[in-house]
């Protein structure tokens, strides 16, 4: 009895919302508890969590100047004081490592959001509109997934000169061929069901058919794929960096100490090691997290 | 990639060098240099010596000038014969970037130079020390007026190919040189010949527009190509089919990868003990260390990090030769930008920055602190009677108050007239020795309100828009005077030279250093020297650091290194008196 | 279909335009020439200067140097690399090459010859021990930067241990770890890929119905469930032709490698224009072709899938 109460009063709480939502709301929670059941995928969660906070307030973390040097400190190895030691100008490790976070999150956030926002408007444009439009484009997102994204970005960043944003830009635009891939064949298909004909036939427009009935069906599979693909970003920046071609000193980013760390591994090692794991552990944290997503958004794939 | 030290440096012409030793162990008086050349003193050679570092030369008292006499005769020294050696072997070394051309006009970078020098011979060459020594030549002859040279060739000194080597491959190649068509690198070193006569198959004249200074060093140390070769295939052809008349000939090249020479059994100093010589190319100068580590190479070419090249210098197996740059380590500033053209700005920079905790931190005292263009260790032409900007931010601070320069909106960069005291400083890409040091160069500006923001970009790009004044700042070594021990410098100080990357100009500057050029006593061109010495400190067109330390190491299994060295380049040179006992 | 391949080849010859086209504007757009490296520190006027950059006719627009460029490769000619004065791009590319290729096949071997039957046995075995430990093993593959374990393996297995050079190539000791770092990634990919086109073929009907039909699990397993999950995982394969390079840039640099991956950084580092411009194509034709036969392969496996 008391039971079915509860729900009732729930039921009755949400009942502001329209159906659409509503429907939206419970399949959030319906999701959540699957996802709940993934521990990895908590895990990720919760890493991720760890490092948001690092990335809004560095500073309450860090314990010293991610960017004050003591250069007579050149590669120190790690005390108490200075659990991972110090890198070849006198830097603290540790503090740039929770500082790098925040590069570490706004190229893999940024740049997700300029692919998602390129890759969602070219695969809708394809799949809704169909015919000549969707073949060219169609043609130009393989030739792109194709295209190995580290050479085009090495040169793009080689010629607009290395620096943050650049590496967001870049990447962004370099990246969105899947998302464009995936929402192309899902508009496809939603172009035809039911309740888009029944919206079409009551007259709204081709933008409100597009934004309001397609795409929000269509973002569960974009957002599994935003966060399986930041993990993939990061590394991209790290790679960038460690090539020299990434954010600029002396802004802490984990590829560039490792790049730094490169020329000392004979006898700085822990410059190097340091914003590996952590390079590791964020993108393993992204991967797992966006396998449990991909579980309880799709239910399909799970069996 | 993202190559670490690119840039570093450069020989400037063929066949030159500038390192010179710091430490001088024995004074040995050898006054033989016509014109420019040093007077060449001996170095100790560092073995295994326990690590002092280098006592500064700039605390060094200044030499007692001996003017050498301009000497008509020959100003040479004959090689000394190495002791018997073994026969055999093949000898290994590293280099940190591909060896891009075999052709002598490209042999600018040390690792290029090490190879082309195996190949080819000059009709004099500098050795080790700076001193001349005859190698093709038999003997050369300068006029009083200092406008007519005339070199007697060696006889029955043969090409690899078996071709005999004469005075038409010496006219040639100046020839070569000097023709614009060639469009040759290093033509400007030729610029004040007139003309160049071959009266017969042993003599060679070469005829003066005016006299030049720097000549025997700098342009008759040229290495002699085969007409009947280089004619027929040109630069292009020749880079990668080099054939000279040195102890080595090519065997094989993989630009990227290895070079290998192997003995010459015809050569006119005799075959040498080594059978091959192999440079392989190995950027990253930790690998490097450890492959002299494990006897996978012999010595490295190219400067490992200062922690292991004082590791080595230690280590009693390995012979260690410690020289010293003749390239100051420097911010070349933008003279014309709007800000860094405020010489208080520049020379409060220079109190600003604390170069020698600088060189004892980050370098671990592997350098020798700049007091201008020239090298303490050049000490015919150094000159320290010159303004001193010692670590004061104090001073720093006051000299920024009184031209103008104050943070009135607080946020710790100063301005004037509305422009903040902000420029920018563009490193090479990926250039692990310097960036380093720029960051701290950041730091120390920060503390007196001076803001230096750093971007990095290719090597190519920022010698384009230095030279074209587009960019503010940056930071690498160059040579400002001191190639192959001569302490011209008008391709970099000079208002139009295109290696001005400061934009530096000052008609007085213009002018010494064109009677230096021209000046033939060495006592007045000292006095010239000394005055543009002091003509950069007092302007500081550039915020001059430091000139490095070079190391050159050698494993103990190679023997009949020479004693000593002041310069670590050149060293190479000596390949044929080499060889292996394990 | 045969019309089918020439009009995608036709597709393919824009793509190819397009795209040298681009290389070509944006590296002449950076600032910078070669000339800048080619002088080095020597004593140059500005008359030099000039001599060299028309020497390589670099004073003209660039749109016109690439007519010369387009012109020369269709008579097959890749030019010639500045800043190695002259020496024939083609010849650099067919010494940088096999590096790159060994690289990268023997570490695709060894990643074929691992992922694939433990994508599978994972798959058949779910939820096993094998099962977690390998997936566990493929997700921290994924997040490992390659540069590096790379440094990392040098570390132990150069410096440490001393048991395997740190860097370049020559003998077979120096592929070990190169090939380590490389293998490690394409592992981790192609068993996820594997274990998932299993887990997706195993429940369809096809393969209950053999089983039903009582034949014995390893029959079905490789008789059906392991051809069809092969699909997706050669559809990847395929598309990730081009990604060779791509892999081993990073990974030449760290164990200083001769390879493609390298030539092509130092390229665009020094603006050898013709040197960038040719990897360019050559790794456009290879996306080209690859994706190409990527759908016909895909095509002749699955019948189903009809060419358009």
């Amino acid at each position: 009895m008391a039971e079915v109460r509860r729900s009732a009063v729930a039921t009755e709480r949400i009942s502001g919302l329209t159906g659409f939502e509503r429907e939206r709301r419970s399949e959030f929670s319906r999701a959540w508890r699957r996802f709940k059941r993934y521990r990895p995928g908590l895990a990720g969660l919760a890493f991720i969590g760890v490092l948001v906070v690092f990335a809004l307030v560095p500073s309450l973390f860090a314990p010293y100047d991610p960017i004050a040097q003591d250069t007579a400190m050149r590669g120190a190895p790690p005390s108490w004081a200075h659990p991972f030691g110090f890198d070849h100008v006198g830097r603290d490790i540790l503090s740039r490592i929770i500082w790098g976070s925040r590069i570490a999150m706004l190229v893999g956030l940024g740049a997700t959001a300029i692919a998602v926002t390129i890759g969602v408007t070219i695969g809708a444009t394809a799949g809704f509109f169909g015919g000549w439009v969707d073949s060219i484009l169609s043609r130009f997102v393989d030739t792109l997934l194709a295209f190995p994204t580290l050479v085009l970005l090495i040169v793009l960043a080689a010629i607009i000169g290395p620096s943050l944003l650049t590496v967001i830009v870049v990447i962004g635009t370099t990246t969105w061929a899947s998302y464009a891939r995936v929402v192309r064949a899902d508009v496809l298909s939603l172009r035809e069901r039911e309740f888009v004909l029944a919206a079409r036939a009551s007259g709204a427009s081709q933008a409100r058919v597009i934004f309001r009935h397609i795409l929000p069906n269509a973002m569960g599979p974009v957002i599994v794929l935003a966060t399986l693909g930041i993990g993939g970003i990061i590394i991209l920046e790290s790679a960038l960096s460690f090539l020299g071609l990434g954010v600029q000193p002396p802004t802490p980013s984990w590829g560039a100490m490792i790049s730094d760390g490169r020329a000392f591994i004979r006898h700085y090692p822990q410059i190097a090691i340091a914003p590996g794991v952590m390079i590791t552990l964020t993108v393993l944290a992204f991967n797992l997290f966006g396998d449990g997503l991909r579980d309880a958004l799709d239910p399909r794939q799970r069996e | 990639m993202p190559r670490f030290d690119e840039l570093l440096e450069r020989t400037p012409a063929v066949g030159l060098t500038r390192r010179v030793l710091l430490k001088r162990a024995t004074a040995g008086v050898a006054g033989l240099a016509a014109f420019g050349l040093l007077a060449a003193c001996r170095g100790a050679q560092e073995q295994a010596t326990p690590e002092t570092p280098a006592a500064p030369a700039a605390a060094a008292s200044p030499t007692p000038t001996r003017p050498p006499a301009i000497v008509t005769t020959p100003a040479v020294v004959t090689p000394t014969p190495a002791p018997e050696g073994k026969y055999g072997g093949e000898m290994i070394v590293t280099g940190h970037h591909e060896i891009a051309s075999l052709h002598p006009d490209d042999a600018g970078p040390t690792v290029h130079w090490v190879i082309v020098t195996q190949i080819h011979n000059g009709m004099i060459e500098l050795d080790e020390n700076y001193q001349l020594e005859l190698v093709l030549a038999e003997s050369y002859d300068v006029a009083e007026d200092g406008l007519t040279y005339t070199f007697k060739l060696r006889d029955g000194v043969k090409f690899h190919d078996g071709e005999i080597f004469d005075s038409n491959d010496v006219k040639y190649t100046f020839e070569w040189y000097m023709n614009p068509d060639s469009a040759a690198v290093n033509a400007a070193l030729f610029r004040n010949i007139d003309r160049v006569e071959a009266p017969d198959e042993r003599t060679v004249t070469i005829h003066m527009k005016q006299p030049d200074a720097p000549f025997l060093v700098r342009a008759a140390t040229t290495f002699i190509l085969p007409e009947h070769h280089h004619g027929k295939v040109g630069k292009e052809g020749y880079a990668s089919n080099p054939i000279g008349t040195g102890a080595f000939k090519l065997k094989e090249w993989r630009a990227a990868e290895f070079t290998t020479v192997e003995a010459f059994d015809e050569h006119f100093r005799g075959r040498p003990y080594l059978d091959l010589f192999t440079e392989k190319i190995v950027p990253e100068a930790s690998v490097r260390a450890i492959m002299l580590e494990t006897g996978e190479a012999d010595s490295a070419v190219w400067p490992l990090v200062a922690e292991d090249n004082l590791r080595f210098a230690e280590d009693p197996n390995y012979t260690v030769f410690r020289t010293s740059s003749v390239a100051v380590n420097h911010f070349p500033l933008n003279n014309e930008h709007p800000i860094l053209s405020d010489k208080a700005v520049r020379q409060a920079m220079m109190h600003a920055i604390d170069r020698q905790k600088v060189i004892d931190d980050i370098f671990r005292g592997t350098a020798v602190l700049a007091t201008a263009n020239l090298s303490p260790a050049l000490e015919q032409w150094y000159e320290p009677n010159v303004k001193q900007y010692p670590y004061d931010p104090e001073r720093a601070k006051q000299i920024l108050e009184e031209a103008g320069w104050v943070d009135t909106d607080g946020d710790g960069i100063r301005e004037k007239d509305g422009v903040k005291l902000s420029f920018t400083c563009t490193t090479i890409t990926g250039d692990q020795a310097r960036r380093p040091e720029a960051e701290v160069v950041q730091q120390y500006f920060k503390a007196v309100g001076i803001d230096m923001q750093l971007a990095e970009a290719p090597t190519a790009t920022i010698l384009e828009k230095m030279r074209s004044g587009e960019m503010d700042a940056s930071l690498f070594n160059w040579t400002y005077g001191g190639g192959g021990g001569d302490p011209d410098a008008s391709a970099t100080l000079r208002s139009n030279a295109v290696n001005n990357f400061s934009h530096y100009k000052n008609p007085r500057m213009d002018e010494l250093l064109d009677n230096g050029i021209k000046e033939v006593d060495p006592q007045k061109r000292k006095e010239i020297y000394s005055e543009i010495q002091k003509l950069v400190a007092e302007d500081v067109p550039f915020l001059y650091m430091m000139f490095w330390d070079w190391f050159n190491i050698f494993t103990k299994r190679i023997k009949g290194l020479p004693e000593s060295a002041l310069t670590g380049s050149q060293l190479y040179r000596k390949a044929y008196q080499w060889w292996i006992e394990e | 279909m045969f019309q089918y391949i020439v009009r995608r080849l036709l597709q393919g010859l824009v793509v190819i335009f397009l795209v040298t086209l681009a290389t070509f504007g944006l590296m002449h757009l950076a600032p910078g020439s070669p000339v800048d490296i080619m002088i080095g520190e020597a004593e140059v006027s500005q008359e030099v200067i000039d001599a060299i950059t028309k020497k390589w006719g670099l004073d003209r627009p660039w749109y016109e140097q690439y007519l010369v460029w387009l012109g020369n490769m269709l008579r097959g000619d890749f030019g010639q690399s500045m800043v190695r004065t002259g020496v024939p791009v083609s010849q650099m590319l067919l010494e940088a090459a096999p590096v790159t290729l060994k690289l990268n096949l023997y570490s695709f071997a060894i990643a074929v010859l691992i992922a694939i039957p433990a994508g599978v046995l994972a798959a058949v075995r779910r939820y096993s021990l094998f099962d977690y430990s390998s997936m566990v093993g493929a997700t921290l593959g994924v997040a490992l930067p390659n540069f590096w374990i790379g440094l990392m393996l040098i570390i132990i297995f150069a410096q440490k241990l001393r048991w395997l050079p740190s860097g370049g190539s020559g003998s077979w000791q120096h592929y070990i770890l190169p090939v380590a770092v490389l293998a490690t990634e394409q592992m981790a990919v192609l068993a996820r890929l594997t274990r998932g086109a299993t887990v997706e073929v195993l429940h369809q009907d096809f393969v209950t119905t053999a089983r039903a039909k009582g034949l014995a699990d390893v029959t079905v397993i490789f008789r059906h469930v392991v051809r069809n999950a092969l699909l997706p995982v050669i559809t990847i394969i395929g598309y990730r032709l081009a990604f060779i390079l791509s892999g081993t840039i990073v990974v030449e640099t760290v164990f200083a490698w001769p390879g493609l991956g390298r030539l092509f950084i130092l390229s665009i580092d020094r603006l050898d224009y013709q040197v960038v411009q040719a990897i360019v194509f050559l790794l456009t034709i290879l996306v080209v072709i690859g994706n190409l036969l990527t759908d016909l392969v895909y095509a002749y496996i699955d019948p189903r899938i009809r060419i358009q």
